[in-house]
């Protein structure tokens, strides 16, 4: 009793293991199981005889499959990477003694049906069969390839050899041309009739000129490259060149700053000020046009006698005549002030009395 | 504290100022810095100075010291407190008698954040006078004596 799990119905039982072995759904899917699995044996069969060997990897031949039996998952191929026995890996966890001894328990267990159970078997001897097929295929299968190799080479070489002999023929043609040209002066680079090559142009408006007409005739025989022009040997003994680890040219600052002065070391746009000045200026364009003072220049000059624009309480006119206003009582204010020191102190004290009160008028 | 608030001395100052402000509302106290009225106000302006500093910038004036100014902002009360814009005197109708100016103190802080913030929209869209936000109640009252009769 107890609880006991089915691999094959996939249930946990509670009420006896055994007993449901014998029902009908156990049975059933049993079959099912067993022919899946036989499917798969079947397959590996027919390659016991005739075990195929398959170049590349990865995609498909890195399956596994579950053995019922063991209950275990067994890789299908066997495969070192360059190249898979197919179903290699089947056939040998089949051969297996551990592999049978679960055969046999597996079908005690699950009173399945004899003789299928030798189908799923494979015995040592056709496993060594096997094995000795799977040998030969092996080598046969690795001269293949070596083979395969060699023609890929040889048609490389083939398509190398036609286009090294297009060029020479261009030359010959160049050759002729020069000859009946008469003699050159030195110095232009093969680069011109690569460059020839490529577009086919024939009928050149600037005459070839090839420094060495020897090393013209030896192209057929030498590699490419020995028909640039040579510009003298370059001595950096003294200052040193890139394969010494030298100093960068670009990073040294002494040879052009001493002559030009002026444009490349000052600097290049607005100073710190008109920056700021224009960040303030965005802001200002954010602002809504038509508020109070937005024509009005705060930094405009005024003399010591300016006053704002102020709306005075009494009045109903413009502003500025608010101003206007003021300055005129200011002027009469003093010209009463004078008037009055001269009358005397008395008089004075009074008038400053009798002023203070008309502060507030129109 | 009329300590921390900057202070103006002379009208050129005071032009320096009106003039040089730009895009925010300048706050002019005119008063005494011994005066009682003139302390609490004093310390409702440094107290909201800081939030109120992108839009308001907020003086100290004395009114012994420019002369000139109390003169023509006619200032019978203190503290009284004028409002300016870019330069632009800035009217409030506060339901007193004088627009031109905020006379006494305000009875809370937030008053005086509302009034600033409702002149500064208001000079925002071009309005050179706009109407006060506080409750009337919260006005001080005073007497304004029309002279020149």
């Amino acid at each position: 009793m107890g609880a006991y799990y089915c691999a094959i119905c996939k249930q946990t039982t509670f009420s006896g293991g055994k007993k449901h072995i014998f029902g009908k759904s156990h049975q059933s899917r049993l079959r099912v199981v067993l022919l899946k699995f036989t499917e798969k044996v079947k397959e590996a069969r027919r390659t016991l005889r005739k075990p195929q060997v398959e170049k590349f990897d990865c995609t498909q031949h890195k399956l596994t499959f579950w053995c019922y039996c063991c209950g275990a998952e067994v890789e299908k191929h066997v495969t070192d990477d360059n190249m898979t026995v197919m179903y290699g890996g089947l056939i040998e966890h089949m051969a297996t003694r551990q592999h049978k001894k679960n055969t046999h328990k597996f079908w005690w267990e699950n009173k399945a049906d004899p003789k299928i159970r030798d189908k799923v078997l494979i015995t040592e001897e056709e496993a060594e069969r096997f094995k000795a097929e799977v040998e030969k295929v092996l080598e046969s299968f690795v001269e293949k390839e070596d083979e395969h190799i060699k023609e890929q080479a040889d048609f490389i070489r083939a398509q190398e050899k036609h286009r090294q002999e297009v060029f020479q023929s261009l030359l010959e043609r160049n050759e002729e041309l020069e000859v009946s040209n008469g003699p050159s002066s030195s110095s232009s680079l093969s680069a011109d009739i690569s460059a020839r090559c490529q577009f086919q142009s024939e009928g050149s408006d600037q005459p070839v000129r090839s420094v060495f007409v020897d090393s013209v005739v030896e192209v057929p025989q030498a590699a490419v490259g020995q028909e640039l022009t040579f510009i003298g040997y370059q001595d950096s003994s003294t200052c040193g060149n890139v394969h010494t680890g030298a100093f960068p040219p670009w990073l040294q600052d002494d040879p052009l700053e001493g002559s030009s002065e002026a444009a490349p070391q000052a600097e290049i746009g607005p100073s710190l000020q008109e920056f700021l000045k224009q960040k303030e200026q965005e802001k200002l364009r954010k602002l809504p046009p038509n508020r109070v003072g937005a024509n009005f220049d705060h930094s405009s000059h005024t003399d010591a006698n300016w006053l704002p624009s102020f709306g005075r309480v009494w009045n109903s006119g413009r502003r500025w005549q608010s101003r206007h206003q003021f300055r005129q009582e200011e002027g009469q204010k003093k010209k009463q002030k004078r008037k009055r020191e001269q009358h005397g102190a008395e008089a004075s004290k009074k008038t400053k009395l009798n002023e203070q009160p008309t502060n507030s008028d129109m | 504290m009329s300590l921390f608030l900057p202070k103006l001395n002379c009208k050129k100052d005071i032009d320096e100022v009106i003039k040089g402000v730009a895009e925010k509302v300048v706050v002019l106290r005119f008063g005494r810095d011994e005066d009682s009225v003139c302390l609490q106000l004093d310390e409702i302006f440094s107290k909201t100075a800081h939030d109120l500093s992108n839009m308001a910038s907020i003086y100290i004036v004395d009114v012994d010291k420019a002369p000139i100014y109390t003169r023509y902002f006619d200032i019978s009360y203190i503290p009284s407190t004028v409002f300016f814009f870019n330069g632009q005197h800035m009217k409030v109708d506060y339901g007193s008698p004088d627009h031109t100016k905020f006379v006494g103190s305000f009875r809370t802080k937030q008053d005086f954040i509302d009034l600033i913030e409702v002149i500064y929209r208001g000079a925002m869209r071009g309005k050179m006078i706009v109407q006060s936000p506080i409750d009337p109640k919260n006005i001080p009252k005073y007497d304004l004596l029309y002279h020149g009769i």
